[in-house]
């Protein structure tokens, strides 16, 4: 006989990722941050897989969330933007931008999960300094740059902000 | 001389290869996905220390999705033991040095915990994971031993019964005469030091995709390893294929730091897609990395030093203890850390008349050794910054005139140590001179906070780093696939290296570096790396600025000079006249006439060809290609066979640090460091890499440890647990330059990429 792992039925979801729609069907157990790599969007990077080094960090609604955190299932219906979402009709956000100016990539390895979290930041509040940038990248590990050209690109990115370059 | 130079070499232009990581569109090894493929997950031993009594499989095998699994005995059957990667027991050295027989699943018994005793190969990675939790291992468990000290103990546990004790290698290294510098010092310092257990852990962790093709009997390999070059030898000679038929192709690497020169756990999925007819995935999880990973540093120096009363370092003897884990000469190359450790003990001390240094590469029950941001010269750093700190303390003078008084100056280069390392050039006086002006500030701050009620410190080091090394009886000996540069007809420059970028940025330097002496465009280079069978030795112990870009410099240059002879040729000029910029040849006395590199090549090959357009004496010598193939050896260890490394990176760092009184927690407020690389091909990407190796110091000195407790369990395998810093423990950090040439590579480069762990001699 063969052993299964317990028959638990795949359950269908719906999802938006970059204003594609997905309707899938999914295991149960399966986490938003191996079905999103599945699904193409390899940018979700794999670093601990128990939500410390942030390299998988998506918007889902609104929020930054650690996508090897969830299950898929748990994004049923929700809205998710990844970096392969950032660019517009083939230009780099302005956030994107910032961090090529700034030397802020070695590896490139957290540098999507950067982006996102950063992102998110951004997206919320004009109040930046520097100690509000490393205290919100704080859930976001980087073992090449040291962070210090990290912060200036999001320090950048910021003013942009203010001049208006955004979406 | 190349008009076209300062356009590129020396500038910070923006990293051209920085677009595929900001849109998502890198390829690392987990995202290479291809169908049909098969994933390889490994059991590990809950036990440090303990015979296999017995496996069972059969449930395991059961599952729907298992296609097989593979344990010691398929090892033993199918793959020869992982190969020898350093070995010192061969004559000049014939030291006390022994290797290991031991292959990637342990077939008698294991050493330490989470070392693999069964593979699963599955259809989904899931039911892969769910297969391991169906194996049952019966173990017998044996008393583990986890501190070097206790493993040289008469009475400790053996990992290794044959050899009788747990020392893989013993040998002294010396120099000069040690009994006349005791004789003549005014008085001995003595001191112990010991430093953690740590690691790079790279955010991206080992992984591979291992395509093994039965009808040819090639095997293509993508991992992510620094070096194909000598992961193609290492996995061809476990696996028993012929090197010829390996290709190991190294895909985007996410940080590599010295801790992706290991293959031990790449050669299962390599055997499971020659046994299945299959690819076959394996990437590792974060426990798995750092319970199995290498593991550095974990050496003990205790050291006697001669000293005269002004605080001038004569001599030392000293014992250099190195905890290498379950072994250090198989499964990566650690032992040889000890070696260099030994040899750059002497750092930039002036006066020595003897030293000695007895080293013991002690096993234990935990992961393997091998480098990491360092391959023992950080230990050298560290007794020799321990020392400034001990003789200051000893005779009550400051530690800066201690450094002061002992480094070298810049009239003494280039410079031969009692010891054994052979410096190229440096200018401590200027590097001081810039690093105490900060140092003074901080002082001024540490009073501040002092007055304020809270505790401070100031820490200061001068430092030597060698990089571009050739270690003989080593897999780290200056194997050069070398440099190949190609001008193509219908456009665009190819250049071939051997340097795989893993975050140091080569892909777009080297680019900068043929664009100013060659005079081609930077946009209309394309660097290829990381594929063995084109090239791929490295990066390993920082060879990028000077094997890497020496090999670039000198293919330029005989390229250049090709062109040249072609079109001086073709308008009936000497090649004197003439120069290239921009990608264009033009005469130099009148720029109007002018050709593109690119038609001449189309002139070379096709219209009319070769034959027609180039001078006689490169047809005859059959040079009629614009392609130019070179390899770069350092020509200082060509002449002197004991300089193991080419050239050597100084540095004087100077920190602030605040300790809170109430959680005796430190953190470093600011960092300054004068640097000296020699010529700096892009300053700010040199800055970044700075910045990058000086926080992973802070965290070694203040945050990581790996934790084993005395049953020789890791207590801290995540990063929840083992604390690498964050962006709120990083300070801000300033670096300044200074660029002394080294006379021993192409362009005075010597290394941009690394600065080793030197920096956290913080004196609190």
């Amino acid at each position: 006989m063969h052993w299964e792992v317990k028959k638990v039925n795949k359950m269908r979801i719906k999802l938006i990722v970059n204003e594609k729609e997905y309707e899938i069907e999914v295991e149960p157990r399966k986490l938003l941050a191996d079905l999103l790599r599945e699904l193409g969007y390899t940018s979700v990077h794999i670093g601990c897989e128990d939500g410390k080094c942030g390299a998988c960090t998506v918007i889902l609604d609104g929020y930054a969330v650690k996508s090897c955190q969830l299950f898929a299932v748990q994004a049923n219906n929700s809205k998710i933007l990844t970096v392969e979402g950032l660019t517009k009709n083939e230009e780099l956000h302005p956030l994107q931008k910032a961090f090529n100016d700034n030397f802020a990539i070695q590896c490139g390895y957290c540098t999507p999960g950067m982006l996102m979290t950063s992102y998110d930041l951004l997206s919320k509040t004009d109040k930046i300094d520097e100690e509000v940038v490393r205290k919100a990248i704080t859930g976001n590990l980087c073992r090449c740059t040291g962070y210090v050209n990290i912060v200036k690109a999001i320090l950048n990115a910021a003013e942009r902000k203010k001049g208006g370059e955004w979406w | 001389m190349v008009v076209s130079k300062e356009i590129y070499i020396g500038q910070n232009i923006k990293r051209k290869h920085d677009i595929k990581f900001l849109t998502g569109k890198a390829t690392y090894v987990n995202d290479i996905y291809i169908p049909g493929m098969l994933y390889c997950a490994y059991l590990g031993s809950p036990y440090a220390h303990a015979r296999i009594k017995s496996i069972d499989i059969s449930e395991a095998l059961k599952l729907k999705g298992v296609v097989m699994i593979l344990t010691g005995n398929d090892c033993i059957k199918h793959l020869d033991p992982l190969p020898v990667t350093i070995d010192f027991s061969k004559p000049p050295f014939n030291w006390h040095w022994r290797t290991v027989k031991a292959y990637p699943i342990a077939t008698d018994k294991v050493r330490f915990v989470g070392e693999p005793v069964a593979a699963v190969i599955a259809e989904d990675p899931y039911i892969a994971e769910d297969a391991l939790e169906l194996i049952k291992v019966e173990y017998e468990p044996l008393p583990a031993v986890t501190d070097a000290k206790k493993a040289m103990e008469k009475d400790a546990p053996l990992l290794y019964e044959e050899w009788g004790d747990n020392i893989q290698s013993h040998f002294i290294v010396k120099g000069g005469n040690v009994e006349e510098a005791f004789k003549e010092a005014d008085r001995v310092v003595k001191f112990r030091y010991h430093e953690a257990r740590h690691s790079g852990f790279p955010i991206e962790p080992r992984g591979c995709v291992s395509i093994y093709d039965s009808k040819t009997g090639l095997l293509t390999h993508y991992n992510n390893t620094q070096a194909p070059l000598l992961a193609r030898q290492y996995m061809a000679k476990a696996l028993r294929i012929p090197e010829s038929n390996v290709r190991i192709i190294s895909a985007d690497v996410g940080g590599g730091f010295g801790n992706k020169l290991n293959w031990g756990l790449e050669i299962i999925p390599a055997l499971a897609s020659k046994l299945t007819g299959k690819p076959v995935k394996w990437f590792e999880n974060r426990r798995e990395n750092f319970l199995t990973q290498p593991h550095n540093r974990d050496y003990t120096w205790e050291a006697e030093v001669a000293v005269k009363n002004d605080g001038t370092i004569i001599g030392y003897k000293a014992k250099l203890i190195v905890d290498v884990g379950v072994e250090g000469t198989n499964r990566g190359s650690g032992c040889g850390c000890g070696i260099v450790g030994a040899l750059y003990s002497a750092g930039p001390l002036r006066y020595l008349k003897g030293a000695e240094v007895e080293v013991f590469n002690v096993v234990t029950n935990k992961s393997f050794f091998c480098a990491y941001r360092g391959y023992g010269k950080d230990f050298g750093a560290r007794f020799y910054g321990r020392a400034f700190y001990f003789v200051s303390r000893e005779l009550k003078i400051p530690v800066e005139e201690v450094i002061k008084k002992n480094v070298l100056q810049p009239e003494d280069y280039p410079f031969k140590t009692i010891i054994g390392p052979h410096y190229d050039s440096a200018n401590f006086p200027e590097l001081l001179n810039k690093a105490l002006k900060k140092y003074s500030e901080y002082k001024e701050k540490k009073k501040e906070l002092i007055s304020k009620g809270k505790l401070a410190g100031v820490g200061i080091t001068a430092w030597v780093e060698p990089s571009g090394a050739a270690v003989p009886w080593c897999i780290y000996y200056g194997i050069e696939g070398g440099t190949k540069i190609s001008v193509l007809p219908e456009g665009g420059v190819k250049v071939y290296t051997d340097i795989t970028d893993i975050g140091q940025g080569t892909e777009s330097t080297y680019a900068q570096v043929v664009a100013g002496i060659l005079g081609v465009k930077m946009n209309e280079i394309r660097v290829i790396e990381g594929d063995s069978d084109i090239t791929g030795a490295g990066p390993w112990s920082s060879r990028g600025a000077t094997y890497g870009v020496s090999a670039l410099v000198k293919a330029s240059k005989i390229l250049k000079e090709r062109i040249l002879k072609t079109v001086a040729n073709m308008w009936k000029v000497n090649p004197e006249d003439l120069e290239i910029k921009e990608s264009e040849v033009y005469k130099k006395d009148d720029p109007s006439k002018r050709i593109s590199i690119y038609d001449v090549a189309r002139a070379v090959y096709f219209w009319p060809g070769a034959r027609f357009v180039m001078p006689q004496d490169l047809l005859e010598k059959g040079e009629t290609t614009l392609e130019v193939q070179v390899s770069w050896f350092s020509p200082l260890t060509a002449k002197d066979p004991g300089a193991v490394y080419t050239t050597h990176v100084t540095g004087v760092d100077v920190a602030l640090i605040e300790i809170d009184p109430d959680t005796g927690i430190a953190k470093v407020l600011d960092y300054y460091i004068a640097h000296d690389a020699g010529k700096l091909i892009n300053p700010a990407i040199v800055e970044a890499q700075l910045h990058g190796g000086i926080a992973q110091g802070i965290g070694a000195a203040l945050y990581e440890e790996l934790i084993y407790n005395e049953e020789g369990q890791l207590l801290n395998p995540t990063y929840m647990d083992y604390l690498m810093p964050t962006a709120a423990e990083i300070p801000n950090i300033t670096v300044d330059h200074v660029e002394t040439p080294s006379p021993f590579t192409e362009l005075g480069t010597k290394e941009w990429v690394k600065v080793d762990l030197y920096q956290h001699h913080q004196q609190l």
